[in-house]
């Protein structure tokens, strides 16, 4: 029914995780979201998440500004903090992600916080953008690299699976070669979470849409070939 | 009381009742009472009244709170909407609570539903196709389910004339599979699309083709609705009435006449047989909102509530003549579901263009048609697939690392990435006798209903087919000089591709089907079913446009019918 578009903007994301494709909002293209952050978005809910519970303290709520803009900080146009980017994912922490995930978000807040004060005798808050770009790459590092593990024993489990699949019949498995892929169950990580979201919200924000991109509400028509300008910016929608 | 209760019966009385105001009700309701009748649609749901109620349509992307996603909350309500990508917070509201209205699942099915005036023709996809007598041959020439009582002939003015008052944009290709209609001009492919469709037509010289998608979209102003305004935002509802929806076209026009009575808030619980008559004398009518009971009377009753909304209410509307459900004698009614597969395919990246980028958001893809199991091309499997597909430029770059961040990051995320381009399958099922929906009484929904539970499933001819529709769009892409060309099947699960069909079928012979060539119930002439119930095959092309013209064409028979006496 709502296929067209949407198998539009899946097919154009083939580099990526098909999933991602499927979940992504158009306006942010390949390469934006991570897969974990939208198993952990699909997963299963926390049915009374306490609405006014505050997740993060002050001074997290600080960390969090600073870590969105050390991700997408000010250049030509502004940056991730600029954009609101820091309460937009405490927000969204809150209320978009089951409890499990708040923990794990928490827990690597709490990590990074700790990585500074080890590293360089203070608070994430106060060390310079320089030093907290080097402190965001370690653990960039170390997401990849837990990802790529779960990934080689997911599949390894996936083929173990398979060969026994394979022996029973269709009666025992009705359905299942064609069965819908399950949802994420991976881990969730703090930082693939606050990347994903970062780029979500800077991108979405009024600066990121229409000052990092070019936001055109009413196109009015379609040109279906143009020539790049000098500059061009990619479009938001 | 006696003369109370003829009183309110003269009240609650109609010429026509249509259970449901989606793409085939609407219809259903326009044809109806430009006839003269007087009509009463009934909707489950909300009324939407037409831009007005598009509550989304025109924020700005900051100005959704949560940018699209859901939320914990709306997962809680809407465990089967957040399955697929369908459900977000741009039109969070027109997708049905699943709590209010569960089901039962022997195996998974992904029921997605809108109850509100207008039903699925606010979000559908838009993409609007002919069947052709390939389609409506198949299942007589090998074998599965029964044939279709009707040929291409007998529908093709129906197709033309719901056509000209939908408004459908697309190119004439005279391609026998996938006749032509009457299109308003076509939306431009972008310049690698045409390059595509050029490189792909050359190689399999014209025996495969690759066309603009044909879709409701009006592409110039079109009976007092405004043309498309590149926004790609349909499925918020259209505040130019840029698309074909009940609430943007057919609606307006029954109102019009003077003769249409909209009741929202009106679940039909049955319809009311009458023994004596040997038909139906009218509905049974839960008012959503207060749980009252009504009773509403007339000559004919279109059945328009969805396929498997369609389908509850036949199999919930028992009696001693019917006790398995109205017009059931033949065991047919609720088997036969199908559904598309999809979520097959292939995409890959272009090279050349990159001082090339386009201006607008195109709500609209590629098309192509099918081509397997037609002169020389036979597979190893029945029926086939057309793709849906498209070009385009997104903000992906090479060279930003995996997870990267930092100031480059920023900047080349800012600017035009590659390009890319996909095709995706859509692939016919079979009709499965087996494959179906009946009444589960242990479960009741909010109104105190029976739901109704699903055991359906894909299965060999349709798995074949995804190989296929894997390494085909592959070895296109490939031909069109697409890189890095990857193949992909993301499984499918019947429901997913919202083309539910089959479950009331027509057929020549009512020992094998439940409705006859006129869409009329084999045993209870007054009551029709025009929605994707009624299909007896499922072809592999989009099916609201067949849902159309089957209607219109239902409503002049009935109407002709009635006039006869003989309803």
């Amino acid at each position: 029914m709502a296929q067209s578009e949407s198998s539009v903007n899946k097919t154009k994301l083939n580099h990526m995780n098909r999933r991602d494709a499927v979940k992504s909002v158009a306006f942010l293209m390949a390469g934006t979201l991570s897969a974990t952050t939208i198993g952990v978005f699909l997963e299963g809910c926390n049915p009374n998440p306490a609405p006014n519970k505050n997740l993060f303290s002050a001074d997290q709520e600080k960390t969090l500004a600073e870590l969105a803009d050390t991700i997408l900080p000010d250049t030509k146009t502004p940056g991730a903090k600029a954009a609101g980017v820091g309460p937009f994912m405490a927000m969204m922490v809150k209320e978009c992600y089951p409890e499990h995930a708040q923990k794990v978000f928490l827990e690597g807040l709490e990590d990074l916080e700790a990585k500074s004060n080890k590293q360089f005798n203070k608070s994430f808050i106060e060390i310079t953008a320089a030093e907290r770009s080097k402190l965001l790459n370690v653990v960039r590092e170390e997401t990849i690299a837990k990802q790529k593990a779960e990934k080689d024993k997911t599949e390894l489990e996936k083929k173990q699976k398979q060969s026994t699949i394979v022996q029973k019949s269709e009666k025992e498995e009705p359905g299942k070669p064609l069965a819908a892929k399950e949802r994420y169950k991976e881990t969730p990580y703090f930082f693939a979470i606050a990347r994903d979201l970062t780029l979500l919200g800077y991108f979405t924000s009024e600066i990121g849409a229409s000052q990092a991109m070019e936001y055109i509400a009413i196109p009015g028509h379609y040109d279906g070939c143009v020539d790049m300008k000098p500059g061009q910016r990619a479009y938001s929608s | 009381m006696s003369n109370l209760n003829t009183k309110a019966t003269a009240q609650n009385t109609y010429d026509a009742i249509v259970i449901g105001s989606g793409i085939s009700g609407g219809w259903a309701a326009k044809e109806l009472t430009e006839k003269g009748l007087k009509v009463l649609l009934l909707e489950r749901g909300r009324n939407i009244e037409h831009i007005k109620d598009y509550t989304t349509a025109m924020k700005k992307p900051w100005e959704f709170e949560h940018r699209g996603r859901i939320t914990e909350a709306n997962k809680a309500t809407h465990p089967v909407q957040i399955r697929d990508y369908p459900y977000t917070e741009f039109n969070e509201s027109f997708w049905v609570n699943d709590k209010d209205c569960p089901y039962t699942e022997v195996k998974r099915f992904d029921w997605y539903r809108g109850f509100h005036v207008g039903g699925k023709s606010l979000m559908w996809g838009r993409q609007s196709y002919r069947f052709s007598d390939l389609n409506f041959e198949d299942n007589l020439k090998d074998g599965h389910g029964v044939d279709w009582p009707i040929r291409y002939k007998d529908l093709a003015p129906w197709y033309d004339y719901v056509e000209k008052f939908a408004g459908i944009s697309g190119q004439a290709e005279n391609w026998p599979a996938l006749p032509d209609g009457q299109f308003l001009p076509p939306m431009e492919m972008n310049c690698v699309e045409k390059s595509v469709k050029k490189r792909i037509e050359e190689k399999w010289n014209k025996s495969r083709i690759m066309t603009i998608g044909r879709t409701a979209n009006l592409t110039v102003e079109h009976g007092g609705r405004g043309k498309c305004q590149y926004r790609n935002l349909c499925s918020r509802g259209c505040p130019f009435g840029a698309y074909f929806s009940t609430q943007s076209s057919t609606l307006p026009a029954a109102v019009a006449t003077g003769n249409l009575t909209l009741r929202p808030f009106s679940l039909v619980n049955h319809i009311i047989y009458d023994k004596e008559t040997q038909k139906a004398k009218g509905v049974m009518v839960i008012d959503s909102e207060t749980n009252e009971n009504i009773e509403f009377f007339a000559k004919i009753v279109f059945v328009n509530g969805s396929t498997l909304g369609s389908t509850f209410v036949l199999l919930n509307s028992t009696s001693a003549e019917h006790p398995n459900g109205l017009g059931n004698s033949s065991g047919q009614l609720g088997h036969n579901l199908m559904d598309h597969h999809f979520r097959a395919g292939a995409s890959g990246r272009a090279e050349g263009f990159d001082d090339k980028y386009t201006y607008g958001r195109r709500a609209n893809g590629i098309y192509v048609p099918r081509y397997q199991n037609m002169g020389n091309d036979k597979r190893d499997y029945v029926r086939g697939f057309g793709y849906q597909g498209g070009g385009s430029r997104g903000t992906w770059h090479e060279e930003i690392a995996e997870m990267g961040f930092g100031a480059e990051v920023k900047d080349l995320m800012s600017k035009p990435g590659s390009w890319n381009m996909g095709l995706g399958g859509f692939g016919e099922t079979l009709p499965y006798f087996e494959n179906r929906v009946y009444i589960d009484k242990t479960k009741k929904d909010k109104w105190g209903q029976p739901v109704l539970a699903f055991d359906c499933e894909f299965k060999e001819n349709e798995q074949k087919m995804r190989i296929d529709m894997m390494n085909d769009a592959a070895e296109m892409l490939e031909a069109a000089g697409m890189k890095d060309v990857q193949t992909y099947d993301n499984g499918s699960t019947p429901g997913m591709a919202i083309h539910e069909m089959g479950t009331a079928r027509m057929g020549r012979d009512p020992k094998t089907s439940v409705l006859n060539k006129w869409n009329q119930i084999h045993e209870v002439k007054n009551v029709f079913v025009t929605d994707g119930s009624c299909m007896t095959s499922a072809a592999c092309q989009n099916p609201s446009l067949t849902y159309m013209a089957l209607t219109a064409r239902a409503c002049d028979f009935a109407v002709s019918e009635l006039k006869k006496n003989n309803l």
